[in-house]
């Protein structure tokens, strides 16, 4: 009998140069919660989808119970008992919660076209019984089934349409429920109840794959973890093994320049370390700020700022500002709200409630293209560089807005004369760049619409670490250049180097302010984002 | 007006007078259906006029040369009209939305311009002589087929595979990590979507006289689609509706007849701005749903928040 319910051993898989998953094993007992965590962009819903079969297998073997299950199609995966939720909601929009739960049992269920064609309900028997069983999971979710079975599944709010996705997935009757990222965006007490839920469903027997980025969460439910970075497995243990760990300290705090390993990182070295908490400024007053009283007016000033989507409210009331000059950061772990911040401040998003002032314009109000006449300019998240297009191409549209045609071309000119990379690769398409030399096109890009203030979000995003090198060595030749800078940032180290001063930011809150320096040693940035 | 004093003071004198049209409306709702089957596994297919042509080739041709009964000719043709569903849906259900319509567009005229105008067998571009035509007798068969076809459409969508194909329809991805396997589900909408058509065809066929490849063009699929996107898409009668309205219009407004094709362009276009999930669509049904009526067969489809 074999011993693990799931068995990855070398499981390799790549899109084009990028390594997603590589040489990746781990075993997963019955009845266990196996967590899956790591940094954005470290692999883990690749190999969810490895397991479930979406994405071809490229190399190693994937044993569900001793039976090889790579290479085969996701609907057979699936009837073989692997159930799944997806990271952003894939439910059926248009049909009840009823339907969505029924449609789930599909491969446990009989064909029945014939039974259908009777109206008298002896026919239907089938069909009532699993309208009862629909109901009972609807119920087991947390979903009163009077209230919310003949509710369109795009009507219910977020949280709910998150836990009618696991009712789906259970109406499969899985041996193996893989969920990626059950808990993303919910509030602190929707989250308690996810994992109750989790916790229930274990104690009935399911062996759960559980991948989530609130680490208080994963911590506190898995039996055992896995840690990708880069598509390989740094780490893998208990809980409290894997938080101890050096290799995932830095994987998810980053490195310094010049640096190696985890000594680096805040906290992570042991008490020697753990005094200086005071260093940094607690925020607990969000009018308290960390600039000198007598300091001119703030560039940009942020004051109890709300954002949302929907029912969700990402971002809770944040204050902080921005003076002409400096460059300052916006650090926190994924999901905490830096972007929407970024996004509110930028006109993408319109903020729900408080104020934010550029230089005497009010972003909350003001049409984007105000915005951005105005100097605020925008880099954003994941770069958005036109694949297609040339690097000279991609530098001419981004002043594509501007009038005057013969400073644009002295100035793409002279751009790449700075960034010598895009000079060699000029006539390249720019989906031909590596991810760092895009990133340093979507910079020069967005210089080209002449920021007072440039909102860089993410510059690091996926990038191995001498690259990351090049790009903070990019960002700080432009602060050099008399641009001010507000940067948001996972790779905390890098992005404290980098700024004057900085903000952390958890759940939709600032939580801790304080010089880069300052903070560099602050042991409670590790929290904010291992949760510790 | 008068169309509405005759159809409501003398019903079986209408009947009389209009049955040809009341024909043509079944013949029509059929064919919505057969694309309302592939639009409700989210397939936007115009092969339907194409397996309607082999219906009605296949039955003519075997009244020519074959003694068979009329009905196993029909029920023939409609099989063959299947059967080629499969072989033509092997290579293009890989493809999705736009790209899936003008595939199969293409399928219909190569149909008619490759096999029909070269085939001496089908008359070429002459079109054949239907010695069983009988044009009044047809009308029962039709309206008793369009029933049948109805209902059982009807009762298919609670089914396991009109739920399968609900799920592809909203999902895909969605879909297969239930187990539902895609291709496989795609596949039988296609093909029970081809064996209405070649039913449909066949029934024409029987009332007309003639049958000749003109009939069979690019205007009429597109005009299939037109009934059930008017009529909506959430329940199976919405496609008989609208073949119903667009197709009794000409007759309505006798004055207008001239402008058919302009009037169904216009409704066409108020239907997409002002109800674009057509005229039963989105609870549509709901609101004619008699008090008597027990929810749960209608259990699988949404409704609207009124309804529940």
């Amino acid at each position: 009998m074999p011993a693990h319910l799931l068995t990855l051993s070398g499981v390799t898989r790549h899109f084009g140069g990028v390594q997603a998953v590589d040489q990746v094993s781990l075993e997963i007992e019955a009845g266990t919660i196996f967590g899956l965590i790591g940094p954005n962009g470290a692999g883990k819903t690749t190999l969810v989808n490895l397991i479930t079969g979406y994405v071809p297998l490229q190399s190693g073997r994937i044993e569900l119970e001793g039976r090889p299950i790579g290479g085969r199609a996701p609907h057979q995966i699936a009837t073989l008992g692997v159930a799944r939720t997806f990271q952003t909601i894939r439910l059926y929009k248009h049909l009840t919660a009823l339907a969505n739960v029924l449609v789930g049992m599909h491969s446990r269920r009989n064909h029945d076209t014939l039974q259908q064609i009777g109206l008298l309900p002896v026919f239907r028997r089938g069909q009532l019984q699993r309208v009862a069983e629909a109901r009972q999971l609807l119920s087991r979710v947390g979903l009163e089934p009077d209230r919310f079975q003949n509710r369109r599944a795009m009507t219910l709010s977020y949280g709910d349409q998150r836990r009618l996705e696991i009712a789906r997935a259970l109406a499969l009757g899985p041996r193996l429920l893989l969920l990626d990222e059950p808990a993303a965006g919910m509030n602190p007490a929707e989250k308690d109840r996810i994992r109750e839920l989790i916790e229930g469903l274990n104690a009935d027997g399911l062996t759960i794959l559980l991948i989530d980025h609130d680490m208080r969460l994963v911590m506190g439910v898995c039996h055992q973890l896995a840690v990708l970075n880069f598509g390989r497995r740094i780490a893998l243990g208990t809980p409290a093994e894997v938080s101890a760990d050096p290799a995932v300290v830095t994987a998810y705090l980053g490195t310094q320049a010049g640096e190696e390993g985890a000594t680096a990182a805040p906290g992570a070295a042991g008490p020697e370390l753990e005094a200086p908490v005071g260093a940094a400024l607690r925020v607990a007053d969000p009018n308290e700020s960390v600039r000198p009283p007598d300091a001119p007016a703030a560039m940009l000033e942020v004051r109890e700022l709300r954002v949302g989507y929907g029912a969700v409210e990402a971002v809770k009331g944040v204050t902080f500002s921005v003076d002409k000059g400096e460059v300052v950061a916006l650090i926190g772990a994924n999901g905490a709200g830096k972007s929407t911040i970024l996004n509110a401040l930028s006109g993408v998003l319109r903020p729900h409630g408080g104020s934010a002032v550029f230089d005497g314009l009010d972003l909350g109000t003001a049409p984007t293209h105000r915005i951005v006449s105005h100097g605020l300019i925008q880099v954003p998240e994941g770069r958005e560089v036109l694949a297609r297009q040339t690097v000279r191409e991609n530098l001419a549209l981004g002043a594509w807005s501007r009038r005057d045609g013969r400073a644009v071309a002295s100035e793409i000119e002279e751009l790449m004369e700075r960034f010598e990379i895009l000079k060699k690769r000029r006539n390249l398409a720019a989906g031909q760049l590596s991810g760092g030399e895009q990133q340093i096109l979507a910079i020069a890009r967005g210089l080209l619409g002449k920021p007072r203030l440039l909102l860089l979000d993410e510059p690091s995003l996926g990038l191995a670490p001498q690259t990351v090198d090049l790009v903070f060595g990019v960002i700080q030749q432009i602060h050099a250049a008399g641009t001010t800078i507000l940067l948001v940032e996972q790779n905390a180290l890098r992005a404290l180097e980098v700024a004057g001063r900085a903000y952390v930011v958890e759940t939709g809150r600032i939580l801790l302010t304080g010089t880069g320096e300052a903070l560099r040693r602050d042991p409670a940035v590790r929290k904010a984002y291992l949760g510790g | 007006m008068d169309f509405f004093i005759q159809l409501f003071s003398d019903p079986v004198g209408f009947y009389q007078s209009h049955e040809l049209l009341i024909a043509q409306i079944g013949i029509n709702s059929l064919l919505a259906i057969s694309i309302f089957v592939t639009l409700f596994s989210g397939q936007l297919t115009l092969a339907n006029v194409g397996f309607m042509a082999v219906g009605a080739y296949t039955t003519v041709i075997l009244s020519l040369h074959a003694s068979t009964p009329l009905a196993f000719n029909i029920a023939l043709g409609a099989l063959l009209a299947g059967a080629l569903g499969v072989v033509v849906g092997l290579p293009v259900l890989r493809l999705r939305g736009v790209f899936l319509a003008i595939a199969t567009l293409g399928f219909g005229e190569a149909l008619r311009f490759g096999v029909i105008l070269n085939l001496p067998i089908t008359g070429q571009g002459q079109g054949l002589k239907n010695p069983d035509a009988d044009p009044l007798g047809g009308v029962v068969p039709i309206l008793v087929a369009l029933a049948l076809v109805a209902y059982l459409v009807w009762r298919l969508a609670g089914s396991k595979l009109g739920q399968a194909w609900a799920a592809i329809r909203e999902d895909e991805l969605a879909a297969s990590s239930q187990g539902i396997n895609v291709p496989l589900y795609k596949m039988a909408a296609f093909v029970v979507g081809a064996l209405i058509a070649g039913l449909a065809g066949g029934l024409e066929s029987h009332i007309n006289f003639f049958v000749d490849p003109t009939e069979y063009g690019t205007t009429r699929a597109i005009q299939v689609l037109t009934f059930a996107v008017v009529g909506g898409i959430s329940n199976v009668l919405g496609p008989i509706l609208g073949a119903t309205i667009l197709t009794s219009l000409p007759e309505v407004v006798r004055q207008a007849a001239d402008y058919r094709d302009v009037i169904n362009g216009v409704i066409l276009i108020l239907i997409i701005v002002f109800r674009p999930q057509g005229v039963l669509g989105g609870g549509g049904l709901a609101l004619i749903r008699p008090r008597w009526w027990p929810r749960q067969w209608t259990l699988t489809r949404a409704r609207t928040p009124a309804d529940a």
